[in-house]
């Protein structure tokens, strides 16, 4: 990676300028950047294609929301961007970096501070307190666990649940435990939260408030965010829905279209 | 490298060794219930192993202890038969070089048959008084000789100085004596040699005796090393989706081996330990029951013992290490996106 880093540099300026043709933004102000991003899963003989070749770039600070139904690729291709699993084809670039050049020290460093990842299951580690599962990655920063205990106090108190912060997940409900996992990708002052159907398993009310949650850490700290969602509700917060079929981008709007969109359904 | 590269991403720290202890001890405290599943394969395995070791020890001392007494008893038969009861005969004991076990031993008896004395050259022993060489046999009903060494530098006659019945029994058949042979002293072995074909039978037993403790040592680390890494692994799968989001997180691929090196190390540490203990006590009981506690304790040779149970416990941990390689470094290398997918 140190050889060709310059002429990688060079080619994927000159990668967007072809494929993001007439899009008008700052170059510097895309914080991540998918180009022709193919995934096959290879399961004995059957061949499963994920991802057909997605194309998509995503502002500094903007908040965005990828929509498809089931089956359609949104995990595998926030697997992709997320940097937790490289593609068959295409390239991923965070921050103008092609991130299959980085090596292990890398990517866990780009996985511990620069991305902050949500899931479906909450992903919580059972067996330790809140405040433990928010100090976790400070402490694979190497962060003095003093230092971290007071952080993540303050992160907990940012999402509701400073008093919380000794009970175990299993004493939690499910949106608590989710803003527990919002507390901890967090943790490391992230630039990008990639947030994997959240709301999935939460009832409406709580699946509102983190998405309300969403748009005040979007507001306030100036987080770029990116969330799957096949529920139409979750949109209102979005500033582009993109929408994904069959592995395929199948458009990009705004939430206005997509209500528009969504009366013409019903 | 790039220059913008180093701007924007950055190099993941390597958590300290003592880092990493903390959180593997953190995770087996936690997971106590599940960490004494994994424990108990080890302490199953060990205990099987040290059970042997400490079963082997206990068999071979008893037999010695036996052989060491019928031994005893044969000394003691062949005294009685020259003097008839010791009680109440004055009896002269020369040794040379170290006492026997079975020297020690016939004294010990020959002292508690309440003779009137005991004068012993080159002897001390409780209940032995100290002679010169040509005192020690005044009056004396007989001559003990006992010791290792293979040569004197005193006549038996000058022993004999004074005896009231001039009979020596002889611990050693081929021991050689300084001076003179005097033919009205009798000098009688306390045995003869066992015959080329007892040695070559007792040869055979210790061959397949040897040959046996290997095939069951063998047999037992297999099941250790076998139970220690079922229990690792198993422990690795039900965790997949924590070393996914480990890795979410930030964690390094070599800190996720660490830690399942460290916890297998300290689970195999533990499981040794008591293991040993286990191992050690069941046979000690069981044939304490079979035979006598004190033949049992008395004969055991506590060195060896404590031997085979430091060995026993290296052994168990470094098992415990090998076999934790291999899930350790499977659950490293795993892909963070399919290690968060697997519902496990
Ligand atoms: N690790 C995998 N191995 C095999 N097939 C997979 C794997 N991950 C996803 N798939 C398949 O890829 C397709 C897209 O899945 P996914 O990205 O999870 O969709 P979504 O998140 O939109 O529901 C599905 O057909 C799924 O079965
Ligand atoms: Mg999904």
């Amino acid at each position: 990676m140190i050889k060709g880093h310059n002429k990688t540099a060079d080619m994927s300026k000159r990668l967007q300028d072809m494929l993001a043709g007439a899009r008008d933004s700052a170059k510097g102000s895309y914080v991540i950047r998918a180009v022709g991003v193919r995934k096959v899963y290879k399961m004995g003989d059957s061949e499963t294609h994920a991802l057909r070749g997605v194309t998509l770039d995503v502002h500094r600070g903007e908040y965005m929301s990828i929509m498809g139904p089931s089956g359609s690729g949104k995990s595998t291709f926030f697997n992709m961007i997320g940097g937790l699993d490289k593609p068959t084809a295409g390239k991923v670039y965070i921050d103008q970096v092609d991130i299959a050049q980085l090596d292990a020290y890398e990517l866990a460093w780009l996985r511990c501070r620069k991305v902050g990842y949500i899931f479906q299951m909450f992903n919580l580690i059972q067996v330790m307190s809140c405040i433990e599962n928010v100090m976790l990655p400070m402490s694979f920063a190497g962060k003095d666990s003093e230092e971290a205990r007071e952080r993540a106090l303050e992160i907990l108190d940012l999402v509701g649940l400073r008093s919380r912060a000794l009970h175990k997940p299993a004493e939690m409900s499910g949106g608590q435990q989710q803003r527990v996992a919002i507390a901890r990708a967090l943790a490391n002052s992230p630039d990008i939260l990639l947030a994997d159907e959240p709301t999935g398993n939460l009832d409406l009310k709580t699946g509102e408030e983190i998405i309300d949650l969403f748009s005040h850490l979007r507001d306030t700290l100036g987080i770029t965010i990116i969330t799957a969602t096949h529920d139409l509700k979750m949109l209102k917060a979005s500033d582009r829905i993109v929408w994904i079929e069959d592995g395929r981008l199948a458009r990009v709007s705004t939430p206005e279209e997509a209500n528009i969109h969504l009366e013409e359904v019903h | 490298m790039g220059s913008r590269m180093e701007r924007t991403i950055g190099k993941q720290v390597k958590l300290p060794f003592r880092r990493a202890v903390q959180i593997s001890l953190r995770g087996i405290r936690i997971r106590f219930g599940r960490s004494l599943v994994t424990v108990s394969g080890v302490v199953l395995g060990i205990a099987f192993l040290m059970s042997n070791l400490t079963g082997q020890l206990i068999k071979k001392a008893i037999a010695h202890e036996r052989a060491q007494r019928d031994t005893v008893n044969m000394m003691l038969s062949l005294v009685r038969a020259e003097v008839g009861s010791v009680s109440g005969k004055k009896i002269a004991v020369a040794a040379f070089g170290a006492l026997t076990e079975a020297d020690r031993l016939l004294l010990e008896q020959v002292v508690a048959a309440e003779p009137e004395s005991v004068r012993g050259f080159g002897v001390g022993a409780p209940g032995v008084t100290p002679a010169a060489a040509d005192k020690v046999g005044e009056g004396a009903a007989l001559l003990l000789v006992l010791g290792e060494a293979g040569r004197s530098e005193i006549p038996l006659s000058t022993l004999a100085t004074g005896m009231r019945q001039r009979v020596a029994l002889d611990s050693q058949e081929g021991r050689v004596y300084a001076g003179t042979k005097d033919s009205s002293l009798r000098r009688e072995p306390f045995f003869g040699k066992e015959s080329d074909e007892q040695i070559q039978r007792m040869r055979q037993q210790a061959r397949a005796e040897r040959f046996r403790t290997f095939w069951i040592v063998g047999i037992s680390l297999l099941v250790t090393v076998l139970g220690v890494a079922n229990a690792l692994l198993m422990s690795v799968t039900e965790r997949f989706r924590e070393i996914g989001t480990m890795k979410c997180l930030g964690a390094l691929s070599a800190f996720i081996r660490t830690l399942f090196l460290i916890e297998s190390s300290l689970i195999g540490l533990i499981g040794s330990l008591v293991g040993v203990v286990v191992g050690a006590l069941l046979p000690l009981i069981a044939y304490g029951f079979a035979y006598r506690f004190d033949l049992v304790f008395g004969s055991m040779p506590y060195g060896l013992l404590f031997a085979s149970a430091g060995g026993a416990v290296v052994v168990g941990t470094l098992l415990a290490v090998l076999a934790a390689i291999y899930p350790a470094n499977f659950a490293s290398r795993m892909v963070p996106a399919s290690a968060l997918r697997s519902t496990v």
